[in-house]
């Protein structure tokens, strides 16, 4: 069987296909949304005092005048954007907080990949951005992402704050000794992997906000 | 700001998520027919146009490279762009005939009536994302719009196809909706388009 035989069997039952695709599609569409609903219900068990303690320090770092550099790859690129965006545009009342998207400097990323590598994309500018105080903020659904690793060996480097979010067991982030506070979404999927790393991500703002307020 | 334990800002952070998600699981019919068209669409040779603004913006990077990068291997790249991306475009457009135009303006010059138009508001509200899938609609392509809240204008404007809701007015519990919703999107888009013989007008009814 191919693998969307293997998903989706239904499919192939032999003729029956045109009555029942509809609502078989509708049946698998409310399990994974039920399973990520489940998916968050374990992380705020397993995660919430980390977050805190990590919430803590960054408020710390923002008060002292800290800036937050955040990076990833693909759909954890744009996941490095909307974190950004929330730090300096977040929802009313909330005051803006200094943050930089790594990866959406396309002349940045072009010349360093063109250059060196693409392994260096995010570690040059880490290298060109942080300061020691300020927080560099790392996504992978792998943990595997060799530009991830290299801007958090720069970063730890520099007398950043270091924080990442890694799926399935974490991979080489969760071996990296540059990440200090690392939020692991146990999950085989990378799409569940995103959506609950997005909430783990918001939740860490959401403290971050109150720390920064004192009031955490 | 009301003095609370951090244990209790955690675990109200995790809670107001809760509802909101089981809420999607009952939306699973619309998400079902959302896809049907969509594929359709792919199948006639269309393309995605996906559009937001804020945070939204980069949900339409997202989009665009689950639909042009599949995660899973043997899923066909698909035509998907987001017309959020490029400061360049934005900014002139912008500044030549206002903010509202960014997408619209695009869509005039790219559209056709077989792509599809995506457009992504947390609050429904966003006015450039309105004016985009107005011009998509008179230009004949599909309309989907992802909103949360009241479902704003975007919702009640009557120019929508399939207008899929998250049942929260939190914008950061909305995206999270979004995320799940567009994965899915992804996901079952494939699941008809692998089957061309479900994609006839009349097959699925």
């Amino acid at each position: 069987m191919t693998g969307v035989e293997t998903l989706y069997p239904f499919l192939y039952d032999g003729g029956g296909i045109t009555g029942h695709v509809l609502s078989e599609v509708r049946r698998s569409t409310a399990e994974k949304a039920l399973e990520i609903v489940a998916l968050r219900e374990t992380l705020a068990a397993s995660h919430g005092e980390p977050l805190v303690a990590c919430a803590r320090r960054m408020g710390e770092a923002f008060r002292a005048g800290g800036r937050l550099l955040a990076f990833g790859n693909g759909g954890s690129g744009t996941d490095a954007q909307s974190l950004a965006a929330l730090f300096t545009s977040p929802p009313a009342p909330a005051r803006p907080l200094p943050a930089l998207s790594l990866p959406q400097d396309t002349a940045a990323l072009t010349a360093l990949s063109n250059d060196v590598g693409f392994e260096v994309v995010f570690a040059r500018q880490v290298a060109a951005h942080g300061r020691a105080g300020d927080i560099a903020v790392g996504l992978s659904t792998s943990g595997g992402s060799a530009n991830v690793l290299r801007a958090f060996g720069e970063a730890a480097r520099r007398g950043l704050m270091t924080v990442g979010f890694a799926g399935y067991d974490g991979g080489a982030m969760a071996e990296a000794e540059t990440i200090e506070h690392l939020f692991v979404v146990p999950s085989a999927s990378v799409h569940r992997i995103q959506e609950a790393q997005t909430t783990l991500f918001h939740v860490l703002w959401e403290l971050t906000r109150h720390a920064v307020e004192g009031g955490l | 700001m009301e003095r609370r334990s951090a244990a209790d800002l955690v675990r109200d952070a995790f809670v107001r998520r809760t509802a909101p998600g089981r809420g999607l699981a009952e939306d699973a019919e619309a998400v079902a027919r959302a896809c049907h068209d969509m594929a359709r669409r792919f199948h006639r040779g269309g393309r995605l146009l996906v559009f937001g603004e804020g945070s939204a913006a980069a949900d339409a990077q997202h989009v665009a490279v689950e639909f042009v990068h599949p995660v899973l291997v043997g899923r066909r790249a698909l035509p998907a762009v987001s017309l959020a991306g490029d400061a360049a475009t934005l900014t002139a457009i912008a500044g030549s005939q206002g903010l509202d135009a960014v997408f619209s303006a695009q869509l005039r010059l790219l559209a056709s009536p077989a792509d599809i138009a995506l457009g992504l508001s947390a609050d429904g509200r966003c006015a450039s994302v309105l004016r985009g899938l107005e011009t998509a609609a008179e230009l004949g392509a599909l309309t989907v719009a992802l909103v949360g809240g009241d479902g704003g204008d975007i919702a009640r404007g009557g120019v929508v196809e399939h207008c899929l809701i998250a049942r929260s007015a939190d914008p950061c519990v909305v995206k999270e909706i979004h995320v799940t919703t567009y994965h899915l999107l992804w996901e079952l888009v494939h699941v008809f388009f692998d089957q061309s013989g479900l994609l006839e007008p009349e097959a699925v009814q």
